[in-house]
């Protein structure tokens, strides 16, 4: 397994290298540099600031300039934000992005799939019932929509938190952005999860186990679940993704010093340096989410062998 | 002659600018203060830089006046006092003399000295340094022009310490409104020490040394920069606010929402289209204060549709600006027909003769001078503006008083500001959204729009006659004489019709009523947190 993991890692290469190359290009093409401003530069300040970043040599020197740096972990300075690198943003925004967006994974991984479950045990009853109208809100309703509601409620009517801003992980700037997320993810999980668990207690080995006399929660817990949460487990990787990109409108709606605001400004303002740091990022987030979903599929199903 | 009128102008402006020592925030009797004098504002967005000489945007300059202080400032109410220059003299038309206060020091007890301002202002032309307002504020400084552009050394600036606390400023020309001028946080001081010992991270909390009535508590990028009293400012005594936050906030909704759950004191500025809504439900915490700031469109002059006058005159006649103002941005700006903006120094406000001429008039004008330059119904227009509701409804406006008034086809083309700007840089476009803020309040910020070989002319329009007359107004030492051809020269150039002048900008957004000292006539929106405090509530 070892050696399927390095393999899939090694195979990563290429895909990044792809992807950093496609994005240097789209960047470099898109009309409107960094340096376009309302007040319009005097030539000598232009030229300096060119050549500061490299934007004076030919877009292939300056690529692998940029590749070079990469290698060394230096992920350039940032255009816009000129007092700081990209190394020192990214290091500040994305223990916040971990911390909102992981933190609201785990939490609706945990009530997605009881809440999944209890629904397949329960058929059409108000267990059931509450669960699907929550997965239909959650799949209906986007985040732009749900999370102003959120704040018009407990941050406005209630004062119960504050509508948004951040303050160093005090939880209570955490629990609305976190509450939105885990709304969404737990519709979709707790839907899926229902499904797979009707279709296991249905198959054949759940029967003859049930016909044995075991107890439900011993049947549920020691042999439905496994195979039940594959496609939970399959999930996971596209859902961690999408809490990235959530977190652009996520951050948006509660002001959140985050990923999703750094690469929407970047996007913006043509932060270069920025953008791409923030791709490489997301890049290799994505590649070692997909591989640890894969390799937990192993532990699922031992059919499965790398 | 000219000497003697000189010298009566510079006694009396020696003596107006004269003050005491102490300006900072004035509470009037009676108002009881809150026992903690704590602030929350937003900022709009992040700043682009902590660094005086690098600052371009509102955000980052809102800041930094916080940090640094300049030779002069501008108080709550707009009006210029006393910075670390305790008075000031024009000795002679093109040079200044600053005496600097005795007592002014940095945040780390160092004295405040003529050669940092010095140090700050080479520090701020030299092309190394990349200052984007370089090219802006550098030609009001002897040999500042030529520095800019790489031809002079920074050691040629006009600017000497004639001792530790007097400092001179030579202008190429008479520049009247140096101390105006003098208030923008790019020509304040830095202390070269710091600058020196940490390089680019010297504007860094643990790092950076000010003199302004404040320091740098903490520095969350894209989330909020704390501020804290500072000990050292030679005004401390008088500075109410014990910390003041900024946020970051870009989304205009979340900031009204900050607002409304009580985590933020004073908004950045209130989303398009709500002015009237939140002026009904805050009627005491709605501000809605008039700016030095033109909204405008700008015409290809050199467009083969376009370079003719009779075009964009009719073009300009179509628009009204009452509608525009009252149905469309409403939001309490106000119509504008000239360059200049009501409140400007240096210049009167002009206006078409035709602007109060009823609409049947006018249109009917219009149409005969579209006519005499040889457009049909149905010629296409091509308008570009960037990607905001609220110049998508202005865009909208336009085109449908164009279309129905005139009969002209007009394409609107959305992209996004950094595409726009590039646009008009590079006269790639037709008729383009565009907009300008005082850099400081003299008519000559708003005459870089419309002047020949100006970088900020996207217009490429010229009028030598008037471009001479600016000339003899800038060399004029008599301010009266000077307003007199300055606005000569803004009518001549208008009446070439360059550009469309639509509406003055206003700040609509709402301010917290216990925050006291908050005025409707800050025209530059450049408040201090040493002029704020907080009222018991």
């Amino acid at each position: 397994m070892w050696t399927y993991a390095l393999r899939r890692l090694l195979a990563a290469i290429p895909t990044l290298l792809a992807v950093i190359t496609l994005c240097y290009l789209l960047l470099h093409l898109t009309p409107g540099g960094p340096f376009d401003s309302e007040h319009k530069l005097s030539e000598a300040v232009l030229a300096n600031l060119q050549a500061k970043y490299h934007l004076n040599e030919p877009l292939w020197k300056q690529y692998l300039l940029y590749l070079n740096s990469l290698l060394h972990g230096d992920l350039g300075a940032s255009f816009r934000y000129e007092d700081w690198s990209v190394n020192d943003l990214v290091a500040k925004a994305l223990p916040i992005s971990a911390a909102i967006g992981g933190g609201s994974l785990l939490i609706a991984l945990f009530l997605g799939v009881a809440l999944g479950t209890l629904a397949a045990l329960k058929q059409n009853s108000v267990v059931d019932y509450f669960t699907m109208l929550l997965s239909s809100i959650g799949s209906v309703f986007p985040s732009f929509v749900i999370g102003p509601s959120l704040i018009l409620v407990f941050a406005i009517w209630f004062k119960l938190a504050p509508s948004g801003g951040w303050d160093n992980f005090a939880p209570r700037y955490m629990v609305l952005p976190m509450a939105l997320l885990v709304f969404i993810n737990v519709a979709t999980i707790a839907r899926v999860m229902r499904g797979s668990m009707i279709e296991v207690l249905s198959s054949n080995f759940i029967r003859t186990a049930r016909a044995k006399g075991l107890p439900m929660s011993t049947l549920v817990l020691r042999h439905a679940m496994k195979p039940a949460l594959l496609p939970v487990v399959s999930l996971i990787g596209p859902l961690a993704i999408s809490s990235i990109t959530a977190a652009v409108v996520t951050e948006s709606v509660f002001s959140l010093p985050g990923l999703g605001k750094l690469i929407v400004n970047g996007a913006g303002n043509r932060d270069y340096t920025l953008v791409l740091g923030l791709v490489v990022l997301i890049t290799v987030v994505t590649v070692v989410f997909n591989l640890l979903v894969d390799l937990a599929y192993a532990l699922l199903d031992p059919k499965i062998r790398y | 002659m000219m000497t003697f009128r000189f010298a009566k102008t510079s006694l009396a402006a020696a003596l107006l600018i004269t003050w005491g020592a102490s300006f900072a925030a004035t509470v009037p009797a009676g108002v009881q203060l809150a026992a903690k004098q704590e602030m929350v504002r937003n900022n709009g967005s992040e700043p682009d830089t902590l660094d005086p000489a690098r600052a371009e945007g509102v955000p980052a300059n809102n800041v930094i006046r916080e940090l640094f202080e300049g030779l002069t400032a501008a108080d709550g109410a707009g009006k210029i006092v006393p910075g670390v220059a305790e008075s000031w003299k024009q000795t002679e038309p093109t040079t200044w003399v600053f005496k600097l206060r005795q007592n002014a020091k940095w945040s780390n007890g160092d004295a405040l000295t003529a050669d940092d301002f010095v140090y700050a202002l080479r520090r701020f032309v030299d092309p190394k340094t990349a200052s984007e307002y370089a090219s802006s504020f550098g030609i009001f400084f002897l040999h500042g022009k030529d520095i800019v552009a790489g031809k002079l050394p920074p050691s040629e600036l006009g600017v000497k310490a004639l001792d530790k606390h007097t400092l001179e400023i030579k202008t190429p020309y008479p520049v009247a409104f140096m101390p105006d001028l003098l208030t923008n946080t790019q020509l304040g001081p830095v202390h070269k020490a710091t600058v020196e010992k940490f390089g680019k991270d010297w504007t860094k909390p643990a790092n950076i040394v000010g003199n302004g009535a404040f320091t740098l508590a903490s520095w969350e990028v894209n989330s909020k920069i704390v501020l804290t009293k500072s000990p050292t400012y030679w005004d401390a005594k008088n500075v109410q606010l014990t910390k003041y936050t900024y946020l970051a906030v870009e989304d205009g909704n979340a900031d009204v929402k900050l607002f409304e759950s009580g985590e933020n004191d004073m908004v950045y500025q209130l989303p398009p289209g709500t002015y009237e809504k939140y002026k009904a439900q805050f009627p005491k915490e709605i501000r809605n204060s008039p700016m030095l700031g033109l909204r405008y469109y700008s015409f290809l002059n050199t467009d083969p549709l376009l370079k003719d006058i009779r075009v964009r005159k009719a073009l300009s006649m179509a628009i009204d600006r009452d509608i525009l103002a009252q149905r469309v941005t409403a939001d309490g700006q106000v119509p504008a027909y000239g360059v200049m903006v009501k409140g400007i120094n240096g210049a009167d406000v002009t206006s078409y003769d035709w602007a109060s001429w009823p609409m049947d008039k006018r249109l009917a004008e219009a149409k005969k001078l579209l006519a005499e330059a040889g457009v049909a119904a149905g010629t296409k227009l091509k308008f570009s503006y960037n990607t905001s509701d609220y110049h998508k409804k202005m865009a909208i406006f336009a085109a449908s008083e164009w279309k129905s008034k005139l009969g002209l086809d007009v394409e609107l083309e959305a992209m996004e500001f950094k595409v726009l700007i590039k646009k008009r840089n590079d006269g790639e476009y037709q008729i383009a959204r565009n907009g300008w803020i005082a850099d400081y309040n003299d008519a000559t910020t708003f005459l870089t729009l419309v002047q020949c070989d100006s970088d900020q002319n996207q217009q490429k329009n010229c009028n030598r006659k008037a471009e001479a007359l600016i000339d003899q107004g800038n060399q004029s030492a008599d301010p009266a004489k000077r307003k007199a051809l300055l606005t000569e020269a803004a009518k001549m150039i208008m009446d070439d019709y360059p550009m469309l002048p639509l509406l003055q900008y206003t700040v609509p957004r709402l301010v917290k009523s216990y925050v006291g000292g908050y005025t409707a006539t800050n025209s530059l929106d450049r408040y201090r947190a040493k002029d704020l405090y907080i009222i018991k509530h």
